[in-house]
């Protein structure tokens, strides 16, 4: 059988393209786990019957691993479960409107849930996280020096590293790494060549736009909720 | 022209003396500290006040900031819990000698020093507890003076003084499966980059006795690690008539390692 992963993220309370992704699912072959990596919430419309479904999954959904992201991250801040921080940053860039909705798009008996949730998890080689390595809100993309993005790999000691902060879906091998180093200090030099094995960032996307992980061939697909059903029906054939 | 980099005092003000007469005897006059004025050793007052008289610009180590904030480093910093008893004593000791003044400087000192292409922090550019030991992986410490935006990283922090040059990289970028359908596959060239770690003045822990530091020659580039023989006995003595932990003066005179580091010290204290 088929090991994939499903990587899903920036639902914000959207029930409906999470029951969408839910159906995909059902229809993909192989056996799937379905990975979702942070905002859950968000300010836009109210999270809880979103929240109340990943925490109790219906029969027949496909078990979610959820771990939290930049506005779960806002929510635990301002409800003070961050110590004497708050919301500060959002507050000032997005103003105190933004902070109600917040807070008001999510039910307090959802807190203690959010803020038992991993930064991340590590699967086989690859880690799983909202933002980086570095800080959940991260933006990894394509643009992003591939130093750094060396740097947020090896952070976690792992090979794939799958963000979702930037929303963007792509897949950035990084291979055939190789630096110089020479150190000199009281007991002499010393010269090493040191190479990286091939590594990988992929970005997962949000909301509709999620990714499907082979984890047996290292491929990725990209995949919009809905879209191949709705191909389909339009006679299309299965992408 | 010659500038004098001096880290990890530590509270050791015959090692400061000797190393700022050794830096004078060489004509240099410009001199930059990458911070740990204080922390394990006897003279934190005295250490503090001759590096303020003589006009040295600092950057604040992570004793000058745990003394000011309180203790901040996650508890990895410690090898053992004997080990990190030792530390917190040593911090309360040294927080309930300084004088107000004294704490006020430490407060105001600057995370980092810019001075052109070279940046002077003590632990790395990402936090002043971050260990940037001379064999950790050269990608991660080229990133860290790259994403500095310097081309030389002058820091402190190990005790071990180095210098790393990381030179003729180059890594391969493809990108998969991107939307819309396309591959892309490019060699990016990554910058000579060097960095030149100070030592410790006041608390050696590179296998010998001497006080260390390095002097860089701003127009050849060159770097040389200085080391200086000081009165060991006399702060031994200090270290004990003060009632710290007598460990601080045996490894000080036997030139042990015997670091209070972190273990992993790739990790990064995310504190």
């Amino acid at each position: 059988m088929i090991e994939r992963w499903a990587l899903v993220s920036g639902l914000k309370g959207d029930l409906d393209t999470y029951e969408l992704i839910q159906k995909d699912l059902k229809k993909t072959p192989g056996n799937i786990s379905l990975f979702v990596l942070g905002d859950m919430i968000g300010p836009e419309k109210n999270c809880n019957k979103l929240l109340h479904r990943l925490i109790n999954p219906k029969s027949n959904d496909l078990q979610p691993w959820c771990i939290y992201g930049w506005w779960e991250e806002q929510i635990l801040l301002e409800s003070g479960y961050r110590g004497d921080q708050r919301a500060e940053a959002l507050r000032i860039n997005k103003g105190e409107e933004l902070v109600k909705s917040l807070t008001n798009a999510v039910d307090k008996s959802f807190l203690d849930w959010i803020a038992a949730l991993q930064f991340g998890f590590v699967e086989l080689d690859c880690g799983l996280i909202h933002g980086s390595s570095k800080d959940v809100g991260e933006n990894l993309t394509l643009e992003t020096a591939p130093l750094t993005l060396l740097d947020r790999l090896t952070r976690l000691q792992v090979n794939r590293l799958f963000t979702a902060r930037s929303k963007q879906q792509f897949h950035l091998e990084l291979k055939e790494g190789i630096v110089n180093s020479e150190v000199e200090d009281l007991n002499g030099n010393r010269k090493k060549e040191q190479k990286v094995p091939q590594k990988a960032v992929i970005g997962i996307g949000a909301g509709k736009n999620y990714t499907l992980y082979d984890v047996g061939t290292d491929n990725t697909q990209f995949v919009q909720a809905g879209y191949k059903s709705e191909k389909r029906i339009k006679g299309f054939g299965r992408l | 022209m010659n500038q004098a980099i001096i880290s990890c005092l530590h509270a050791n003000l015959p090692a400061v003396e000797a190393v700022l007469k050794d830096i004078e005897l060489q004509g240099i006059t410009n001199i930059t500290c990458l911070g740990d004025l204080v922390g394990y050793g006897p003279q934190p007052n005295e250490v503090i006040e001759l590096i303020r008289d003589k006009k040295i610009p600092t950057c604040q180590g992570c004793w000058d900031e745990d003394v000011v904030d309180g203790l901040d480093a996650c508890d990895c910093s410690y090898p053992s819990q004997l080990a990190e008893r030792r530390g917190h004593f040593a911090h309360q000791w040294t927080t309930d000698k300084l004088t107000k003044e004294n704490k006020d400087y430490l407060a105001n000192l600057p995370y980092s020093i810019r001075k052109d292409k070279c940046l002077f922090v003590h632990g790395s550019p990402n936090s002043q507890h971050e260990y940037l030991l001379p064999d950790m992986d050269a990608f991660a410490a080229l990133e860290r003076v790259e994403n500095a935006r310097a081309e030389i990283l002058f820091c402190g922090h190990t005790h071990q003084p180095y210098i790393r040059e990381l030179a003729d990289g180059s890594i391969a970028v493809k990108i998969k499966n991107a939307v819309p359908k396309d591959t892309q596959e490019k060699e990016i060239q990554l910058p000579m980059r060097r960095i030149v770690n100070a030592g410790s003045v006041g608390e050696p822990r590179h296998g010998g006795t001497k006080a260390t530091y390095v002097v860089h020659n701003e127009v050849t580039n060159e770097v040389k690690i200085r080391e200086v023989e000081y009165d060991i006995e006399l702060t031994c003595k200090a270290i004990i008539d003060s009632g710290l932990p007598p460990i601080f003066a045996w490894r000080l005179k036997n030139g042990f390692e015997f670091a209070e580091q972190a273990e992993d010290a790739s990790h990064v204290c995310e504190r």
